[in-house]
């Protein structure tokens, strides 16, 4: 059998493994619940009913799906190992890299079925409400996609070293910095302290910058995305998660399993 | 041909905050031959699972060197025809047995068709055929290890390594694990097995070796390493006196009170002639008489005493 093989093999049993789990239904629910509720904050406000309706469905499907990343993510390795799963399958021919890889493509696919469930929901509030479904709107969510891909592969990182816990607070810690990272570094040209700007200007290029991944608030308003600026983005998050997923492997590769 | 061979093996692991060292294994060297059931026999703690999980490439060695099935371990085509049973059967709980082997056969790199017509035949030889399709969460911890074990030879494998088989099973469960590990040699293949009960080892291994404080100390084929001297015997009676009783104390390396009976072990055959003499001349009601050879405990034992000495 080819590693390409083994990596589909690996893959669809994570895909079977998070999809047996209760976690992931309640946050499908919620997020369901959440999309269907714009529908209720339009009426609070006047004239606006669209604008409510896209942001609220983007925003559900990012927030839940960052959400189901992270949870999922963060367990899927350190669970191998910590129930000692590991052991009866790494101890066939399968190299260690195909093993994470297999781990991330199950939850990549996880996260695609998530996203497409979520957006069927929001179809479904703006085609009842006779709601625009615009091309703007099909590159924010292919951006979510690449980013909850970004954010899954930050997750793996942390948990091919270190204990659930440590690797939720720091993916969840970079999630919030990477959505500053553009700020940050504005604020940083502007001010006086020494020292800040050079820091603020190293965290900007080395740490994920996921504000660039952000197309939800062009496409709620209606405003055009060019497909240069969609494209330089995905190949921005995609170079960032293959950099994380080698990163992964290197420390996988030198850990013993006790 | 030689299935298992280490040179020197060592490994070394840091723990706790401050990464202090802890030599589980020090100096490991074995030469495992096919179609042999090796036993590698040692008290917790003393370097068996470290070994096997080298062999197995779930742990790097610190130093020293070691090959599957003439392939160094660091090759992951070592582990091509390896069949592994990890200690404490931790497995995928939310697949059925049936999926659970359709997975690991998989990554054994077993053709679908085979699969499907081998799994249900494993299933009947570890005695699951009748919980194939129930989740491995409500499995008893017997059929754990029965999966387990049919997980491991899915991939129809030369060698079979097997950490503590039959650790927390019932007498039945040990018994069916001993003849599934007879008919895999039956088979041609090579089993190797740690463990620390010792009547299972001596029962059913060709080789042995005896590994403490992470050392292998003695090894080799069961018959050289126990002999055929008689070492002691043990004798047990009934309605003796307690003067007898006191006597017979004195003379022998154990007694026991077992309701009505009286079990003494004596440290050489003649003590124990003796002692059968002078309960037969007192009335008292002999049982059983039985010369004891060397047994793998008492050369475990010896071990550990030298162990101690040094």
């Amino acid at each position: 059998m080819t590693s390409l093989g083994r990596i589909w093999v690996l893959a669809r049993n994570t895909y079977r493994e998070a999809v047996r789990d209760k976690l992931l239904y309640n946050l499908l629910l919620f997020a369901a619940l959440m999309i269907a509720s714009s529908i209720l904050l339009a009426q609070l406000q006047i004239g606006k009913d669209e604008r409510i309706y896209r942001d609220v469905g983007l925003g559900a499907i990012a927030f839940f799906g960052v959400l189901i990343a992270i949870f999922v993510g963060i367990n899927l390795v350190y669970r191998e190992i910590s129930t000692k799963t590991v052991y009866t399958m790494l101890s066939k021919p399968v190299r260690r890299w195909e093993f994470l890889t297999g781990k991330y493509f199950g939850l990549l696919s996880l996260l695609a079925v998530e996203v497409a469930i979520m957006t069927a929901c929001f179809l479904g509030v703006l085609a009842w409400k006779g709601s625009e479904f615009s091309v703007g709107l099909v590159w924010a969510i292919a951006m979510i996609y690449l980013e909850l891909a970004l954010v899954t592969a930050i997750a793996m990182f942390f948990s091919s070293f270190t204990t659930p816990y440590l690797s939720g607070m720091f993916t969840v810690a970079l999630w919030i910095v990477g959505h500053l990272l553009t700020d940050l570094r504005a604020f940083g040209q502007h001010t006086d302290i020494s020292g800040l700007r050079p820091l603020l200007e190293a965290l900007y290029w080395t740490l994920p910058n996921l504000s660039r991944l952000d197309f939800k608030a062009d496409a709620s308003a209606g405003n055009p995305i060019p497909p240069a600026r969609a494209a330089m983005a995905a190949l921005y998050a995609v170079g960032y998660s293959l950099a994380l997923m080698l990163g992964a492997v290197s420390l996988f590769q030198r850990r013993d399993f006790r | 041909m030689i299935a298992i061979r280490t040179r020197a093996l060592r490994k070394l692991f840091r723990t706790g905050f401050w990464m202090r060292p802890v030599e589980a294994v020090k100096k490991v060297d074995l030469e495992v031959k096919a179609g042999e059931i090796f036993g590698f026999i040692g008290p917790n703690g003393a370097g068996k699972t470290t070994t096997i999980k080298v062999l197995t490439g779930l742990v790097l060695p610190t130093s020293g060197e070691a090959w599957l099935n003439e392939r160094p371990v660091s090759d992951p085509q070592s582990r091509a025809r390896l069949g592994f049973l990890p200690e404490g059967t931790f497995f995928h709980d939310y697949l059925d047995a049936r999926e659970f082997l359709d997975f690991h056969g998989a990554l054994a790199g077993v053709p679908k068709e085979l699969r499907r017509e081998r799994i249900p035949k494993l299933l009947e030889r570890v005695g699951l055929a009748h919980a194939a399709d129930r989740q491995i969460r409500r499995y008893s911890k017997g059929m754990r290890q029965r999966v387990g074990l049919a997980q491991a030879l899915i991939g129809d494998p030369e060698t079979v390594i097997l950490d503590e088989p039959m650790s927390g099973l019932d007498p039945l469960g040990r018994k069916d694990v001993r003849d599934v590990i007879l008919s895999l040699r039956d088979e041609g293949k090579t089993v190797f097995f740690s463990s620390h009960i010792l009547e299972d080892a001596e029962m059913i291994c060709d080789q042995v070796a005896i590994i403490l404080s992470g050392e292998v100390r003695k090894k080799g084929y069961l018959d050289e390493l126990l002999g055929q001297e008689i070492v002691g015997s043990e004798l047990v009676v009934e309605a003796i006196s307690e003067e007898l009783f006191h006597e017979l104390q004195r003379q022998a390396r154990r007694a026991v009170v077992q309701g009505r009976r009286f079990l003494f072990e004596f440290a050489g055959e003649s003590d124990g002639e003796k002692a059968l003499d002078r309960v037969r001349e007192s009335g008292g009601r002999v049982r059983s008489f039985a010369p004891k050879r060397r047994s793998l405990e008492d050369v475990l034992l010896e071990g550990l005493a030298e162990e101690k000495r040094a």
